[in-house]
């Protein structure tokens, strides 16, 4: 299993700030870069931001920070003169007069041209930029070269039976609005317990459950620090308890992974680590349990996977503009970085040597977690690569999950319901 | 600050001695309580050192550092291996090799073999 690069165990903390994963993510792709560059522009020259002389036609790369006007700032509490633009929307501060900035270590410079959307970008990212100094000091981008995918080890073409994996997240188990009987009929149908023989053989080739996020939800109430009776206590492991059992049945029949969300009990920033067993005494004791990272990588029968359980790709919908959340999925790809908004405005563990969420190989599969709705899309790289992109909606508001097949990526979906009409 | 030294030395002990500490302080006893510590910019009073001047247990007035401390200080202030605080400086040494950087091998000889300080010169101060 790839997620040893996701464990935070063998970290120390010594009062190290976030400028040391920035300065690891801008070599580590800056060295990459620079391998691409000969087959984009030969014959110009490479210089640093500090290295710029006006006019002079050059290629610069590095970390792109984006300045946003909405960005909220805990400094704005301290600022004497408050504009009378209104409250930032929650979702979304993006705003027409962001602009970019590039940035290494010797210096920065501000971007501008038409070519360089500010709302398709973040900060975060690492590129390279053709283009020249202007008199005003700014730099004016011709053309910019992005890490694109990286290499896929090819699938070797399989012929032979369909094999599934079945992805679901959000169950948010004792929440207010979870109905545990329609978790339990997708059990039943995974196991094999309902439906004809049709159904039945289907199930029998389920081969993976993958279970992105979000898994339990806790009364809010209980959480506002105030000290817990001894009935609020037991009320708060309920969640826990009820979805260890759930799990058991799946666990019993079908090897399982299940990784932390936003809501479940695990660290806030990422990468999350893995659910203590202890947390699942019923259903860690079958060996085809696997509490996970989040993100998480792993192969199945030569197909490699990689998702997440959602902060990543909504954390960039509050911070940049695309059609779908495909869209941002895809960017992340072509970024080769899982998480680039991590570490400004996504909390993220201050690594000093490596960053964990450069892609170094392309996934077959890319999956997100705890998303509104199931979206999913076949794209291919220019080198070849093909991966299929997966939204897994929150199961306690859709009651659906997603099956693929690993045959053909190809992707289809379950739901369930168990509301009665009147 | 996080710094991996003791943080007993960063604060200064306050009466090592009984002697001449007693609740009201006459003349008597600020004579019997002259301490000749070296170094010390307030010598003849027994006034407590503030705590900024003090770091890693000794008074900060060392400016006869040797030249194995000066190599590994430029190795601390160059930019090229990214930033220093946070890291021991054989960490960050590590680092650089493994980014490609090619970082002198002075410093690691000097880092691995012989008594040098660990941190960086901006361990403790910030």
């Amino acid at each position: 299993m790839q997620d040893e690069r996701f464990g935070i165990q063998k970290e120390m903390y010594r009062g190290q700030q976030y400028s040391q994963i920035y300065f690891a993510r801008l070599h580590l792709m800056r060295t990459m870069l620079y391998s691409l560059i000969p087959n984009w522009k030969v014959h110009l020259p490479v210089c640093t931001v500090l290295g710029l002389e006006e006019g002079k036609e050059c290629i610069i790369v590095g970390t792109i920070y984006k300045h946003m006007k909405l960005k909220p700032s805990i400094l704005d509490e301290y600022s004497k003169e408050r504009s009378t633009t209104p409250l930032v929307k929650p979702h979304n501060f993006v705003s027409s007069d962001d602009y970019l900035v590039l940035e290494d270590e010797s210096g920065r410079v501000k971007l501008c041209g038409a070519l360089l959307l500010p709302s398709v970008f973040v900060t975060g990212i690492v590129v390279a930029l053709h283009g020249k100094e202007t008199g005003a000091g700014d730099f004016m981008v011709e053309d910019i070269l992005e890490a694109g995918f990286p290499h896929q080890i090819e699938r070797p073409l399989v012929s032979g039976e369909d094999k599934y994996v079945v992805f679901v997240s959000g169950l948010s188990v004792g929440g207010s609005s979870s109905n545990p009987l329609q978790f339990q009929l997708f059990i039943d149908h995974i196991t094999g317990h309902l439906g004809d023989e049709k159904e039945q053989s289907f199930a029998a080739r389920i081969v993976q459950v993958v279970v992105a996020g979000n898994s339990v939800e806790y009364p809010r109430t209980l959480l506002n620090g105030q000290n817990l009776s001894s009935k609020d206590q037991s009320r708060l492991s309920e969640p826990i308890k009820e979805l260890d059992i759930l799990l058991t049945q799946i666990a019993a029949g079908i090897p399982l992974d299940i990784m932390p969300g936003p809501d479940d009990p695990a660290n806030f920033s990422l990468p999350q680590q893995a659910l203590h067993r202890c947390l699942f005494p019923g259903s860690s004791a079958f060996n085809t349990f696997r509490s996970c990272s989040n993100p998480h990588s792993f192969e199945l029968d030569n197909v490699s996977f990689l998702g997440t359980s959602g902060q990543n790709i909504d954390d960039l919908e509050k911070y940049s503009d695309a059609s779908d959340k495909l869209g941002f999925m895809e960017r992340t790809l072509r970024w080769r970085h899982l998480a680039p908004t991590a570490p400004n405005t996504l909390g993220c563990y201050p690594f000093t040597d490596r960053d964990p969420f450069f892609i170094e190989t392309c996934p077959h599969v890319y999956f997100v977690g705890n998303q509104e709705k199931y979206q999913s899309r076949l794209i291919k790289g220019s080198e070849g690569q093909v991966v299929r992109l997966i939204c897994i909606p929150r199961f306690v508001e859709t009651g659906t999950a997603v099956v693929l097949n690993m045959r053909n990526l190809e992707c289809h979906t379950v739901s369930f319901g168990a509301e009665f009409s009147t | 600050m996080a710094s991996s030294s003791d943080m007993k030395g960063f604060f200064r002990q306050k009466k090592k001695t009984t002697v001449g500490r007693g609740v009201g302080k006459s003349k008597a006893n600020k004579a019997a309580s002259f301490k000749k510590s070296k170094n010390s910019a307030f010598v003849g009073t027994d006034q407590v050192q503030p705590p900024a001047l003090i770091s890693h247990g000794a008074l900060d007035l060392q400016d006869d550092y040797d030249s194995k401390e000066e190599i590994l200080r430029q190795f601390d202030m160059s930019m090229a291996y990214g930033p220093c605080l946070g890291m021991t400086r054989l960490d960050r040494w590590e680092r650089a090799k493994a980014l490609g950087l090619n970082p002198p091998k002075d410093v690691e000889r000097l880092l691995r073999a012989e008594k040098v300080n660990a941190q960086c010169l901006w361990d403790g101060r910030i």
